[in-house]
């Protein structure tokens, strides 16, 4: 995991996420947005923000490994969602999936992504190990 | 350069042109700001999706020439619409021109709108840039061409560490809201928690390399919001990107800014 966190009692987090992350070394990863859709493209949990989030968090997790990383190396994630009343949904999901704190983050509602039926796409990017 | 693709046969993004995952050695990396298909006088070209996308690549070329670089070398690509239809129709095609069989990590947002109501297309970039970072400054901030945005449309950051900030709102330290209903003071507060986590990590708002600004409105932030930003910044601007969005993750939160920085 190369790289710092940084963290000030002058600015805090709103909620479980790192406030900043600084890289320190290793290669630098940028991950295409991850949306619903199994590994043979079809889309998966239409309509069904929990099935989705679980599948786009398991597509980013299968990146991560392939460049020989992990969850834990993610530096920042940015999440876009359609509807906030998802987000509930979305919180539940992440905290599945991340041990403890997240990554640095942000979460934004627009208003749609590049297929109607997606909910949620999640892009991060990573620092992978010297 | 260094460069990895990362599950290039994996069929969601190959069917589309994209890479799911591209990692480099970070030796010169430039981010670009979200650009658009404007004239150099400011003004929209005519003619809709496939005109403003031609132009926005043939902006982002230019800036990516001035780094010695190629669409070749684009790590990952932020391409926000207003009009999907018209994207798939008459957008994506035109910016395949340029990026040819470059594959490139990507997103693609449909967002309420862009810096112009008539805008249709915004494209920004991270950039591998070849040569090596000695004997050169930390960062090389430029423009490509004259234009009056209070931004670079260029900044590469030659050998140093990239912080990446969380997306900052108008939080109190007891995670009250500040400002409700009131962008200006929202805009204050949310500048003055970026300036605290860059101070933190022994940097400065010169040395922010790129911002994304997130709003419900973007008349009001013009208003409100970026008198306190020219403040903040005092001239020296990083690339940045405006966008009007639907909601953000408290119904109280009217911006949300996002900074790349470099330190040494």
């Amino acid at each position: 995991m190369p790289f710092s966190t940084i963290a000030t009692p002058e600015a805090k987090p709103v909620a479980n996420y790192k406030m900043a992350t600084c890289h320190e070394g290793g290669q630098l990863l940028y991950i295409s947005g991850q949306v619903a859709r199994d590994t043979s493209g079809n889309i998966v949990g239409k309509g069904d923000m929990r099935a989705q989030a679980q599948q786009v968090f398991q597509n980013l997790q299968q990146v991560l490994r392939a460049a020989g990383g992990d969850l834990e190396d993610l530096m920042k994630i940015t999440t876009y969602i359609t509807k906030i009343e998802d987000f509930p949904a979305v919180a539940e999901a992440r905290s599945a999936v991340f041990r403890g704190e997240l990554p640095a983050s942000t979460l934004i509602v627009v208003k749609s992504l590049f297929d109607p039926e997606f909910l949620i796409e999640v892009e991060g990017i990573a620092a992978i190990g010297e | 350069m260094d460069r990895h693709d990362i599950l290039p046969e994996r069929p969601v993004e190959r069917s589309r042109g994209f890479m799911p995952g591209v990692s480099v050695n970070p030796s010169r990396i430039l981010f670009t700001a979200g650009l658009t298909g404007r004239h150099p006088d400011g003004s929209l070209v005519s003619g809709g999706m496939a005109p403003q996308t031609h132009r926005a690549c043939e902006r982002l070329q230019a800036v990516l020439a001035r780094a010695g670089a190629k669409f070749e070398d684009v790590v990952k690509q932020l391409v926000y619409v207003t009009d999907l239809e018209a994207y798939n129709a008459d957008g994506r095609s035109e910016r395949g021109k340029f990026f040819g069989s470059t594959r490139t990590a990507s997103t693609g947002l449909v967002v309420q709108r862009l810096a112009d109501p008539t805008m249709l297309i915004e494209i920004e970039l991270v950039v591998d840039v070849a040569g090596s970072p000695q004997a050169k400054p930390l960062l090389e901030k430029y423009n490509a061409e004259e234009h009056s945005g209070q931004f670079y449309q260029g900044v590469i950051v030659n050998g140093g560490r990239l912080i990446y900030l969380a997306g900052q709102v108008a939080n109190n330290r007891d995670g009250s809201v500040a400002g409700v209903n009131d962008l200006r003071r929202q805009a204050e507060k949310v500048y003055d928690n970026i300036g605290h986590v860059l101070h933190a990590a022994g940097a400065t708002p010169s040395s922010v390399v790129k911002e994304t600004t997130w709003v419900l409105s973007i008349d009001a932030w013009r208003q409100h919001g970026t008198p306190v930003r020219r403040g903040f910044y005092r001239g020296d601007y990083p690339a940045s990107t405006l966008v009007e969005i639907r909601a953000l993750a408290r119904p109280e939160f009217l911006v949300e800014i996002e900074v790349i920085a470099a330190v040494a």
